[in-house]
């Protein structure tokens, strides 16, 4: 739930430059911020190594079948890898990440395997409630901006506060409950082709709501305070002493200005989308990593969460990286 | 505003969410059937067998596990709530006065960006199978931690450079004396709002993990579990998965409700702190 809403990153101080030399600044800038994302996502990486390692249990252990002797134990140590020394392993799992390698699962799969058909579907999901997400915060934002402090605005900041604690299984089932069951609009239930991806649209309708409710509500606030910071600069005031109409001031002068909070903040709603796509996707038994992970918990399946994770940060290292180039290039040039 | 009006505004939001989880802790002991045998037919409706809202998957009283299947998630809640805010505190405080600290909070807050908290609560449970309740409070809190030093370190930070700390620092007094009396003490109001925003979000991640089942376990009577439970025989009891998402929700919401009150209105800018 609560996501930190700043970014680390300074904007540049750009004084008039040159096309050719503000293009170069821009790529050094990009090269940097690159960098920095990068040595971040290596350092959450070892992290989960450290946290499957360093925790009582391994997933020999946690697979062994009642009654099981020592040497079997041993037998499958050896077979997934586990009696080779820390640092290899660690060297092994983090040299392996970049092609793709997540690992093997207690069952000895590759958890890529595992993950390959399943992971895109969970990609597709989230994109759609970002995508939803976005133009449901910005529309809500906007139109609650356009009357400060009338009704309009409290109802709106009211109701984003309220929905933006609830668990997102709590409004799946409120969905399903109302949507499918109550009124037979929608599917409650996701039916897969034979490529395992979902079988019509309309069944990624309850899913894609109810990730994005409780981030909407999230979302709708950032958009709010960061309009509401940006009516306060000079630039806004002059437009406003000019006379221009309210939606024209909103849209040419507030808006371009709010944006990188904006995008900073939809950005660490990724994380949230992919945490509760995991819960959700269970409710309606959509074909991602959610059921993936349901037979982990199942089988406490560590190696299998650990290439999720890897995965997922790899996912949202990118998101927060564009929105750390948005605001580069929306500031970039004017401060 | 008068202070008595202000003072009756603040209750009416505070009442709902000290209601409730008052209800929760002591829902256990006023449960009118047992939580573990059942007392009438699976999925029985509302009304049989002298049930309330009828019955779960096995024909047990939904009311009475609604009524006990609370308290463990508002304890496990407000426990990561507690030492959460605590742990910030103290750090957030250091942070101030000791520079280098704070720099390195500020990189491990930015590497757990990268790491869904439900994930991250499933990594650790899953890696460590034998935790149990103490695996979901114990990664509840290291995933909370870092956000909220963030926090107390923002608002202990004009403590840290007001006068009279820096007096104190000069005059050679130890680190731990300059936080529990000089900074701590000056954050009463933050922290408690922090307290607030901490149990929000603890009531979601417990929740969520009761859901994935890796929280409590079966037969254990638990909202979140319920859900999971029950949501087969949504349409033979809707009751059986409704009552306890009602109460779910309204725990987020009225908790949540609590925390925004007791959150500094300083502006719009308040908006951030969550």
């Amino acid at each position: 739930m609560a996501g930190p809403l700043t970014s680390p990153t300074t904007a540049p101080t750009a004084s008039p430059l040159s096309p050719g030399k503000r293009s170069a600044r821009v790529f050094a800038r990009a090269g940097v911020l690159l960098l920095k994302w990068a040595s971040l996502l290596a350092l959450l990486l070892a992290l989960v190594f450290l946290t499957v390692e360093l925790l009582p249990g391994d997933a020999a252990t946690a697979t062994s079948e009642r009654g099981e002797s020592a040497a079997d134990l041993a037998a499958r140590r050896e077979l997934l890898g586990l009696d080779r020394p820390v640092l290899e392993r660690f060297l092994d799992w983090m040299t392996g990440l970049p092609t793709g390698d997540l690992g093997t699962s207690a069952r000895g799969e590759q958890v890529t395997d595992l993950l390959s058909s399943a992971f895109p579907n969970t990609l597709l999901l989230g994109a759609i409630a970002l995508l939803l997400t976005a133009v449901l915060s910005l529309a809500l934002g906007c139109w609650a901006a356009l009357r400060p402090g009338g009704r309009l605005d409290r109802t709106v900041s009211g109701a984003a506060t309220a929905v933006l604690a609830l668990p997102e299984f709590v409004v799946a089932v409120a969905l399903v409950l109302v949507l499918s069951l109550w009124t037979g609009w929608l599917p409650a239930v996701t039916l897969t082709d034979a490529d395992g991806s979902p079988a019509s649209w309309d069944m990624l309708v309850l899913p894609a709501l109810a990730l994005t409710v409780p981030q909407t509500g999230w979302n709708t606030r950032i958009v709010r305070a960061a309009l509401a910071d940006e009516a306060r600069t000079p630039h806004v005031e002059s437009a406003v002493l000019d006379g221009l109409p309210p939606h024209r001031v909103l849209t040419h002068h507030v808006l371009p200005g709010a944006l990188p909070a904006v995008a900073a903040g939809l950005a660490t709603s990724t994380g949230m989308l992919l945490g509760g796509a995991v819960v959700v996707e269970t409710i309606f038994n959509y074909p991602g990593i959610g059921s993936v992970l349901a037979s982990a918990v199942a089988d406490r399946d560590s190696p299998v969460i650990a290439g999720v994770t890897a995965l997922s940060g790899a996912v949202i290292t990118v998101v927060l990286l564009l929105a750390d180039l948005v605001r580069d290039v929306v500031t970039g040039g004017r401060r | 505003m008068s202070t008595t009006r202000r003072r009756a505004g603040l209750a009416v939001r505070l009442l709902p969410a000290l209601l409730l989880t008052g209800l929760a802790l002591v829902g256990p002991w006023i449960t009118p059937h047992a939580v573990d045998a059942p007392v009438t037919a699976p999925y029985g409706e509302a009304g049989a067998g002298g049930t309330l809202l009828g019955g779960d998957q096995l024909g047990r009283d939904v009311l009475s596990r609604l009524l006990a299947g609370g308290r463990d998630l508002v304890l496990s809640s407000l426990l990561v709530a507690l030492l959460v805010t605590g742990t910030a505190a103290v750090l957030g405080a250091i942070g101030a006065v000791r520079p280098l600290v704070g720099r390195v909070v500020e990189r491990i807050a930015d590497v757990l960006m990268l790491l869904p908290a439900v994930l991250g609560i499933l990594l650790v449970t899953l890696s460590w199978p034998g935790g149990g309740r103490l695996a979901v409070i114990a990664a509840a809190v290291v995933l909370g931690v870092p956000y909220a030093v963030r926090l107390a370190a923002g608002a202990a930070a004009p403590i840290a450079g007001a006068g009279y700390v820096e007096a104190a620092a000069a005059g050679g007094e130890r680190l731990w004396y300059l936080v529990v009396r000089e900074i701590l003490p000056n954050l009463r109001a933050v922290l408690l709002a922090l307290f607030g925003l901490r149990f929000v979000a603890a009531v979601y991640l417990v929740a969520t993990a009761g859901f994935l089942q890796v929280g409590p376990q079966p037969p254990a009577a638990d909202w979140a579990l319920m859900i999971r439970e029950n949501s087969s025989g949504i349409l033979l009891n809707p009751w059986s998965v409704v009552a306890p998402g009602i109460a779910i929700g309204l725990l987020a919401l009225s908790v949540n409700l609590a925390a925004a009150t007791l959150a500094p209105q300083t502006g719009r800018k308040a908006v951030t702190v969550l």
